[in-house]
Order: structure tokens, then sequence, then C-alpha cells
């Protein structure tokens, strides 16, 4: 059985202010981001900075930890996210021994330390990927039909309901697609493609008249 | 330009167009007049445009012969301008729009004056299948100078040469029920499915919905049939779960009921895509359809007789003919001739004479017909000659009159003394094939059914045809077969249908149709005029019957040697007639001869359709580093590293003039070895190890041994695959006991994931440990050279001594104020630091770096330098310096093999196989020219004796090829047979250009063999 010791939690935020980018720093620099108008019948609007860990083992032990430490339960059946009461707090189910949990930032390190406590002996891994993923929100009439140009997976409301995820082809890369609420799907999608997609998502915008928040 | 400006074709009333909104367009540079509602074909045909091509091959004036997808002569090349130009589009199936232009696909000069028909009048008997290989044969050196003339008078279009100003994109739909096809099954299907809640997808190819619908002489419910068509689409539009697509064809049937759909968004409106409020919508879109079930509802194609001259304007299918006349309200000519197997084709007569001009006779194959029909062509007095076809046509521009006479259709014989009579039309019916191209696509065999003389598609799971589709011609059974089969569908999917209510149509008597495909004539079919099976390739009865002749029995090769039902026609008008043709010939059933494989696409897909908005800049992802813009920003000159984009080497501005990238180089080269240097390395794959069992996998995954791994040191590994064949390396770090990191080539960070993920899950699954991607987390920035710690110093609070940190150490601390975990490894030989920091703040870091580090000489450098950098120390590069065929022991990396392992691991058992261990495999060596100035090319084949006669033995290549400012010399890593035992001798590699360059044999580390920089 695994030590706590035996692995490092490694808190990556500096305690000073320092300088940050998103993964989408470029993208806005490069590509820019056009406004949201009257017209515009769908918003983009990036949650940066945002907690990000990955949690791994069997299902039991992390239900009974994230219950004690987050009061959140975690998704046993595939596709399904869990929000906590706040709406800002989530886990969300990946593969049969991996679920995603967001917190706002700044959480994540305090998070994984109780949770490597609460979880003891148990075998499991927590793998902070903070810097490597940012989440989209889409709102707006046309969202749906924007995923449906951007994924083959089937975003009706009959097979997507609110309380779901896959992860899933974008494009030509991969993401994440949430649905948290009846208006609002989210996207989570890594550092290295963000500009990619976020190119893909304004191009593919254009006919709806796609706004950025910033 | 002339202009012509009446329509002398056209009727005063009648037809679904809109006579109160005139169109101009212009065809082969002539304007004339058409209406909304038209297509181009009714609209040339309404100004009596008789001649719209030139055949493909014997360059014969052809006209419009259908009014649908099978049209097979009228192919036109759209466009204006040059960006316009779209090539092969049927006139059948392009909406009139003001302003459109098009042209004759073949013809050259122009379709009137042809110089190729001069080859096909002359040559026509001469030119069997196979001609044109059999012809131009000699010299085959010759065969492409010929085959650039044969083209040009051939031709099938031409694709614009300047960029296309229109958009194009991908749609991706789901639903319980797709339906293609809104006729009259089509849209009884929809509406069953529609009301019972499924998710329902309805398509259809034409302008319309509506199918035969819209020409049909049948009351639905007492009223005409397009009325109860508009109830129908105007409550499906109603329906939340219904997604209706007019303008849009099932192009191709995919595995697991993926179909494609082309939609046609806008080439109603203009040849590009009209802008509405600055925004130009995309001019034609792809659905992929991912459906549970697909009920095929597309209806049947009528075949045409294949007679003597068929192919002369004037020819037409006996449907087009009706449809032109209810649907367009025009009539394609002034006197008619009618040859027809069935009852339904005399359709064509009755509107013929209702529009109010003469039916000059009937042609009725068959002995005593008497169908309702036929009873309503008899109290018009309409001629009808009983157990007569049409045996050939005359004229050569336009149907100038018909031979006619009683035949034995069994015996293929004529039986009576043929009759001229005087017509300019001639409609032809052989009856009705069903279109069973997208059951096809499936790989489903098709059957023949006698009963209505023709094939009905095999379905495989999860298909339905109905209507038409399944040879169900008559409507009302039509209707109900489409009610039927979509409840048949539902129900696959565990639904419940709700039954709907038809409409009350009159049931009508139909007589038996007859089975007719060639007709006989007087003379033998090699002898006797032209008979066209598929007009679009120019194929013959004789053709086929003279591959039977020469031996081709199989349906499959009929096809390919004759080129019937090629390219673009998939078959649509002539492949039942060819192979009842070729059954006739070889003494066979149809069934008996088969059919050949409809393929997709079903009718021609742009490119731009296909491609979507894949293309110019979203073509490929390109991922960036978190330092991206300080690369671009810097100059940097970047390379693609799988979809990475790396930067390559950072030129500055020398003496006012860019460095090249061998400047640009040698000084980066030179930063390194003399001061520092720093390198984005964070596409490196990481991946983070967590679990007791971690080492232990190590130690089963990696040739070399990771028991002894104390934390916080790290540990280069070599990886091989089951093979024994080396597949990907990189440094390991023990973060703690149970917790490593691995690093991995940029290249093969996706892939040695799912390769830990697979021998995991598949080989040892008791093993407690976890893989996750942190590539993307992390930032890695490497600084390297001698001035390394002096600068690191300034910006950490981690201690540096070289006692306390060591080469091969990891130490966690903070870089300018972000915490880190920097490692002591190196790639170049030089004293190095990584540092790896959140990838959010990395810019920061990267930043302070340069804000301390100008006192050093902090050079940023890229791919290139790393790679001259690293072969000088003799490190490998896996797929660069390795293939899939090179052992550990073939690069001298023994050292890293961990034979005694308690544990066996993977690659072990096959570097024990006697080829593995035999002498002469190809070791990794250096190779220093003996002309210092030399660099030689990566690839370059290497021989012992350069005098030795052709053909030489090869005995290795060169897989990296660098100058090193360093050497100021050319220097370079290869592969060579027993290279290890061949240090010192001198090897030759003979280039393209005739020089050969001599190198010498040495140790693959050129610079600091000892490794003591790194050390430092």
């Amino acid at each position: 059985m695994s030590d706590p010791v035996a692995t490092t939690a490694f808190d990556t935020r500096p305690d000073t202010s320092v300088p940050t980018e998103s993964p989408l720093a470029w993208s806005y620099h490069e590509t820019g981001c056009p406004g949201v108008s009257q017209k515009s019948r769908v918003v983009l609007r990036e949650r940066a900075m945002l907690g990000h860990l990955i949690l791994r083992g069997g299902a039991i032990a992390l239900d009974e930890a994230l219950r004690e430490v987050l009061g959140l339960a975690l998704p046993a059946r595939p596709g399904g996210l869990n929000h906590d009461s706040e709406g800002v707090r989530s886990i969300q189910w990946l593969s049969p021994d991996e679920w995603l949990v967001i917190v706002p930032g700044g959480e994540a390190f305090a998070l994984e330390q109780r949770l490597r406590n609460a979880l003891g002996g148990a075998h499991y891994a927590i793998v902070d990927v903070s810097g490597g993923q940012t989440l989209i929100e889409l709102e707006g009439e046309a969202a749906r039909e924007l995923l449906m140009k951007s994924t083959p997976y089937d975003v009706h409301p009959a097979n997507f309901p609110v309380g779901k995820g896959v992860t899933t082809v974008f494009a030509k890369a991969t993401a994440i697609v949430r649905r948290p609420t009846e208006d609002r799907w989210e996207l989570v999608v890594r550092r290295s493609f963000a500009d990619y997609c976020y190119r893909w998502l304004l191009d593919a915008g254009e006919e709806y008249g796609v706004g950025v928040e910033a | 330009m002339s202009q012509s400006l009446k329509q002398p074709n056209r009727l005063r009333e009648g037809g679904r167009i809109d006579r109160s909104h005139t169109l101009h367009f212009t065809f082969n540079g002539k304007r004339y007049l058409g209406h909304a509602g038209d297509t181009l074909a009714s609209a040339l045909l309404a100004n009596g445009v008789d001649i719209v091509n030139r055949s493909f091959k014997y360059s014969r004036p052809r006209g419009i012969v259908a009014a649908g997808p099978e049209e097979p002569n009228a192919l036109v090349q759209l466009g204006s301008t040059e960006a316009a130009q779209v090539p092969n589009v049927r006139a059948t199936q392009q909406a009139l729009f003001d302003g459109l232009t098009a042209q004759s696909t073949n013809g050259w000069p122009n379709v009137q004056r042809d110089v190729m028909s001069l080859v096909g009048k002359l040559g026509g008997r001469f030119m069997p299948p196979g001609f044109y290989y059999k012809t131009f044969m000699a010299p085959a050196s010759l065969w492409m100078t010929y085959e650039k003339y044969i083209r040009k008078g051939a031709g099938l279009g031409r694709s614009p040469m300047v960029p296309d100003p229109d958009v194009y994109d991908h749609l991706n739909q789901h639903c319980d029920v797709l339906v293609v096809g809104a006729g009259p099954a089509g849209l009884a299907a929809a509406l069953t499915a529609a009301r019972s809640g499924a998710r329902v997808i309805l398509c259809d190819e034409q302008e319309e919905m509506g199918g035969s619908l819209l020409d049909s002489r049948e009351l639905l419910d007492n009223q005409p049939a397009d009325q109860w068509v508009a109830q129908v689409l105007e409550e499906l539009a109603r329906l939340d779960n219904v997604t209706l697509l007019a303008r849009t064809t099932a192009n191709g049937y995919h595995d697991h009921h993926f179909v494609t759909l082309h939609e046609r968004r806008t080439e109603h409106l203009g040849e590009t895509a009209p802008v509405v409020d600055d925004y130009r919508p995309s001019r034609s879109r792809m659905h992929h359809v991912r459906a549970g079930q697909v009920l095929l509802a597309t209806g049947a194609h009528e075949r045409p007789l294949v007679y003597a001259n068929n192919d002369v304007p004037g020819n037409l299918l006996a449907g087009a003919v009706s449809t032109y006349i209810r649907r367009y309200g025009v009539v394609p000519g002034n006197r008619l001739v009618l040859s027809t197997s069935n009852d339904h084709a005399y359709r064509a007569a009755l509107d013929w004479f209702d529009a109010g001009r003469e039916v000059v006779a009937i042609a009725d194959a068959r002995r005593a017909p008497d169908g309702d029909l036929v009873a309503q062509a008899r109290e018009r007095g309409i001629r009808i000659i009983e157990g007569a076809a049409v045996l050939e046509a005359k004229g050569s521009t336009r149907v100038s009159g018909v031979r006619v006479a009683t035949i034995d259709a069994a015996a293929f014989k004529v039986t009576g003394q043929a009759e001229t009579l005087a017509c300019d039309t001639i409609a032809s019916s052989g009856g009705y094939s069903p279109v069973i191209h997208l059951a096809s696509h499936t790989g489903a065999r098709p059957s023949w059914n006698d009963e209505i003389l023709g094939f009905v598609p095999g379905l495989v799971k999860g298909v339905h045809a109905a209507g038409s589709a399944r040879g169900i011609h008559d409507l009302a059974a039509g209707l109900a077969d489409g009610v039927a089969m979509a409840a048949r569908a539902l129900e696959t999917l565990g639904m419940t249908s709700r039954a709907i209510e038809l409409p009350q149509i009159d049931t009508r008597r139909e007589g038996a149709a007859c089975g007719l495909y060639q007709v006989p004539h007087e003379k033998p079919t090699l002898r006797a005029p032209k008979q066209f099976v598929d007009p679009q390739n120019d194929v013959t009865a004789a053709g086929v019957e003279l591959a039977t002749r020469e031996g081709f029995e199989s349906i499959e090769h009929i096809k390919r040697y004759t080129a019937m039902g090629f390219g673009t026609d998939q078959g649509k008008l002539g492949n039942i007639n060819g192979m009842a043709i070729a059954a006739r010939c070889l003494n066979k059933s149809i069934p008996e001869v088969g059919t050949t494989v409809f393929r997709p696409n079903y009718t021609p897909v742009t490119f731009g359709a296909i491609v979507g908005r894949h293309c110019r800049e979203r073509f490929d992802p390109e991922r960036y580093t978190a330092l991206h813009q300080w690369h671009v920003e810097n100059g940097a000159e970047f390379e693609d590293v799988g979809q990475w984009k790396r930067p390559w080497y950072f030129p500055t501005i020398v003496n006012g003039k860019k460095e090249t990238m061998h400047e640009a180089v040698a000084r980066e080269c030179r930063a390194v070895r003399e001061k520092v240097g720093i390198l984005d390395a964070s596409t490196l794959g990481k991946i983070d190890i967590q679990g007791p069992d971690a080492r232990e996998f190590l130690g089963r995954i990696y040739t070399n041994k990771w028991e002894k791994l104390a934390v916080g040191r790290a540990r280069y590994g070599l990886m091989c695959k089951d093979d024994g064949m080396v597949t990907d390396d990189g440094v390991t770090t023990c973060l703690a006991d149970n917790h490593f990191l691995m690093t991995t080539t940029t290249g093969g960070a996706a892939a040695i994931l799912e390769w830990l993920e697979l021998w995991h899950q598949t080989e040892w699954p008791e093993l407690n440990v976890t893989f996750t991607s942190v590539t993307d987390h992390w930032a890695t920035m490497t600084i390297t050279g001698p001035e390394a710690r002096k600068l690191l110093a300034e910006i950490s609070d981690i201690d540096l001594d070289r006692e306390r940190f060591k080469f091969m150490d990891w130490r966690a601390g903070k870089v300018a104020g972000v915490p880190a975990r920097v490692f002591r490894i190196s790639f170049t030989g030089e004293l190095t630091y990584e540092i790896n920091v959140q990838a959010n703040y990395a810019m920061h870091v990267w930043k302070t770096l340069f804000t301390h580090g100008e006192t050093y000489g902090l050079t940023p450098y890229g791919t290139e330098t790393m790679h001259v950098l690293r072969a000088e120390k003799g490190f490998i590069i896996v797929g660069q310096d390795t293939d899939g065929s090179v052992t550990p022991e073939d690069l001298g990396m023994q050292w890293c093999v961990g034979y005694d392992k308690p544990y066996s691991w993977v690659g072990k058992r096959a570097l024990s196989r006697s080829d593995t261990r035999r002498d002469g495999r190809k070791q990794l060596v250096g190779l220093r020219p003996k002309d210092p100035a030399v660099v030689l090319e990566e690839g370059a084949q290497i021989v012992l004796d350069p005098d030795h006669p052709v053909p030489v033995p090869m005995v290795g290549h060169v897989t990296s090829s660098y100058y090193s400012p360093t050497l100021d010399s050319g220097f370079a890593l290869a592969v060579v047979k027993g290279g290890h035992q061949r240090m010192g001798e001198t090897v030759y590699l003979p280039m393209a250009d005739g020089k050969t360059h001599a190198a010498e044999i040495v140790s693959p580390i050129f610079v600091d063999p000892k490794g003591e920089r790194q050390h430092v």
C-alpha cells in the first residue's frame, strides 16, 4: 500500500504576485477577441487559472474522500459530471478509474493535500494538471450547433443531458465537452491545442456572430 | 453575343415555375431567358437548345436525356470567372439563377463544330473498347504525348486555377431514422417516424421535396399530388424532432450507418455564395450523419431502350418528358414517338398530347397492352403500334424521324417491315431500375426481381428500403410501404410507431411490362448503327458484345474493358441494359451475369465540401508551447516536430543582414559551448507515474535498471519494443519513492503513454501504478553552457553547489519567484539545468532569465543547434539515428541494458535471438570527412571500395550530419556493418553528382569524450 509521503505533492503556485499567462494568451494577442453584440448567438468565455486535478484509483475510496473533503459525490456513471451547490467545483468521470476535479484557482494544492490525508493507505494517484489545460464556456442559442460543427459526438439534449461530460474528438484535436447547465456548455482543452481550438471556434462561430467575453 | 428572348418550347401555363420571375443566363456564350424554378436543363430545353455537349470518345452531338442525376450528357462547366469554375455539373441538377454562366464540358473548339467528331465519324467503327490503348500502344514512350492531345480532345471539365472564394463546412448530425428521398414513400416514412417521436432527418437531392409527386397525374384525396406534399412538409417543418434537408444528396453510405449528405446551400442563388450581413455563408455543407436506422426511399431510374442512334439529340427518357412538361412547363419538341415496354411510360404521350403537341405514334413492345393509361391514349386517338419498337433514330444534330418495326424481343429479332415516321422527339422506356446505389455502398449485393424486371437492393442490418427503391412502383402501395418500413425501423430501435392516415388514391389498372433492353436491328449488333448503352462513357451494345467475344465473361471485367458505368455516371442510366446485353451474348440470365458494384460518391462532390473548414491554417492543429509568443517576437524560424511548432533557429540581424541558418546555428553553438544558451524544451513528452509498483514497472518497460534510483536522482532510460529494437529514450526522475516523472521524445509522447497503458492493462494489471500525461502542464526551459550556474544562481534559491546538486540530480526550489523543479541533465554535454515550472508562469520565468542573462551572453537556440550539439556528443535521436531495426547494442549502449534484472523486460527475449547477436549488424559510429569542408548528406550510402564494379555492396548510411563550429569541420553519425570493429578505417560515400567523399570511422563522441564538461 502506498505511503502518502512517498509521493510528492508540489505546489506550483508562487506565493508572490507573478505575471501569469493562460493557454489562450497568445490567441488573444494574435487572433483577438471579437466583441459580443446583439447579434451574437453564441458567446465564448475562458475560465482561466482554475485548479485542475486528475484523480486515479478505486471509486469507493475516492468517493468517500471526496464527500469528506469537498462534499461532492464521485460520479460513478460513465460521462457523469457533478457540481457543488455553488456550481464552481466539479468532478467528472473520465475513464473507469479516472476523474477530473476542477476547482477555483488556488484551491487545488490544499485540496490535493486534504485528499491525500483522507485517502490514507489506499492505492490512488492525484496529478495536478492546472497548467496543462483551460476551460472555455459556450453560451447562447447557437452553442449546440457550433459544437455540432466541431465534434462527432451527439450533443442533442436527448443524448447529452445536463450533468454529462465526455472526452471526444474536437475538430482535429481532442477536448472534454461538458454540459453543466441547461444553457451552458464547457470545453476543457489542452494548453498546446488551445490556440487551434480557439481559432476553430471563432471560425465555426462566425456564422452565429460569435463574441468573446474577456 | 447574340440574345434569344423567345422560349419556343415553353408552355403558356402549368408547371411549378414562376413565369413572372424571369432570369437571364448564358450557355456557350449565348444569352437566354428562363424562369425561377427552372433547372438549367429545363431552361435550355425551353429555349430549344438541342446540342448541349459532345460525347466523350466519339465526339457525337448530344442533347438532354433525363431530368435528374441519371443525366449522361448535359455535363457543364459552370462559372463566369476563373475562381467560380465548377466542372461536371449536371444541367438537370443545377437550379437556374440570374446570371448563370455555363459551358459544355466537352467539345473543342466548340460543341457545334467539333474537331474530334471527325475521329468519331471516320474511326467510329474502328474505335472498339480499348481503342486508345490498342492503337497508341507503340512506342510506349510516346503514350504521354498522345495522351495529352487525346485528353484535350475528350476532356471532362477542368478545375479552377485560382483560389475558391467560397467556404464549405461540415456538420455532425445524429438521428434515430435517416430517410433518404422525399418522394411518396420517403414522405410517408418520415411522417410516421416523426409523429412517433423519433429524431428524423429527411433529405432529398432536388430543389424541392416531393419527388415523383411533383409531376404526377394522380390525385391524392381528390387533390393534385403536390398539395399533399405541401401539407406533409408543413407539418414536418413544424416538428422539433425533424431536420429537413432539401438540395441535399446522400452521397456515400459508410460503415455503422454513417452517411455523408452533401447539402448545396447557395448553389441555386449564384455562382458564389451571396454575402449577407458581411458574412459569406458556406456554399455547401457536408453533413456527417450517424443514424440509428436508415430508410432508403431513393426511388427508381427509368431505363432507356437501346436502339440505333439513340443518342441523337431529341432522344429522351419517357419520364423526363413528363417531368419537363408537368413540372417545368416545357415541351421539348413538336412531334413525339414513344417506344415503351410498359404502361407507366404512356404518361409521356398523354402529357405531350395534353400540352397540345402531336404524338405521332406509340410503339409498344407488348402484343396487346390494355392498362388504364393505354386506354386513355386510345381515347385521345393516339396511334399505338403493338408488338413494336423504335429500331433506329434518324437525324444528326436532332432527331428527324424513326424507323419502327414489330419485333420478337425474346428471339432478339425484327419480325416486320420497318416503317419510317417523321418526328423530332423520341421518348423511350424500358422499365424502371430501383436506385440501389446507397445500399450497394454497404457491400450488400442486390438481387434480381423478375416481377419488376430490376435489381432490388440487398440490405444489411439497420437499412430499410421503401417504395420504388425496392420495386414497389404503384403510388398507393409505395405510400403504404413507406409507413410499414418506418414502423419496422422504429421497432428495431425499440420505439412504438404511430400510424398515419394515408390519402385516398383511385386504383388504376396497370398492364404487365415486358423485358426489353436492346432493341433488335435488321443488321447484327456489330454492323448496325451505334446503339448506346452508356452515352456518358460512349459504350455501345457492340462494345459490350465485342467484350464478351474477346473473352470477358465477368460483368466486372466487361465494365472495366468497356468503361461502362465509370466515373461520375456510376451506372445510373445504362448498367442494367449493359448487363442484359452481356447476358444475351453469354447466353445467361441477368441474375447470372450479376451486377457491378456501385461506389461512393453517388454524384460528384466538390472537394471543398469534402475538406470543409479543415483547410489552410486549420488543416492540422498547430501545437504551441507557453513561450510561443516570445519566439515569434524574437524572430524565430519554426520547424514542425509532429504537430508542434518548435523554434528551429533564431536568426539575428548582423550588419543590416539577416543571418543565414548556417550563421545563426554556428553562433548559437558557440554560445552554448562558451557561455550559455537557452532552449524551450517544453515539447518533450512528460508522463507522471505514481504507485507503489512504479519502480517495478519502469524496470520492466525500460532496458536498464531502476530499483536503486534514489529520490532526488534522474536516470537516462532506453525503451525497446518487444522485437528488441529501440523505440524511445529519455530521462526519468525519481520524485519520491512511489512517484516518477518520465520524459519521452517530443514525437513519441502520445504513443509511449499508450504503450505504457497497453502493457499495464493487458500484461501486468496486478501492478499498482498509474500514468498521466503532464506534457502540457509543465514548461521546460533548458539553460546550458559554462555560465549556466551563475545565471541560475541570480534568480533561484536552490543550492547550486556542484557537490550538493550533482549531475543527474534534481532539486525543487524557486526560480524567478516561481516554484520549480530543476533537473541537472544534459543533452549538449555542457553544464545544464532544465527548469520546469507550471506553464502559466513560464513566460515570466523565461523573461526573467533574459533580464539577467545579458551579462552571461544568454543566447536562445532552436532545434537545429540542439541537433548539432547532441550529435557532437554522440547522443542519439530515436527515429533519426534509429529506424526500428536498431538494438541498444547496435548503438553501443550495452551499458544501458540490464540482462541480469530479476524480472524480464520488454525486448529482452528478442535481444537473445541469433539475428540480434550476430556479427555484421549495422552499428552506430562517427564519421569524420577527410575534407573538413564537407558536410555529408544524411541518408548517403556508405561503401568500402569505391572502385568496386557495380553493384557496389553498401555497408551502411549516414543518419545525422552537420557542420560543427567547435571542430570547424563537418561530422556525422552513421550506421555501418560491423562498425564498432572498424575504427580508423576509411569508407567512401559516392554521391549522385558523381563525387565520392572519403571519411574516417571514428567514435561517435566528437566533443569532450570523457564527459567532463557536464559535471562541472
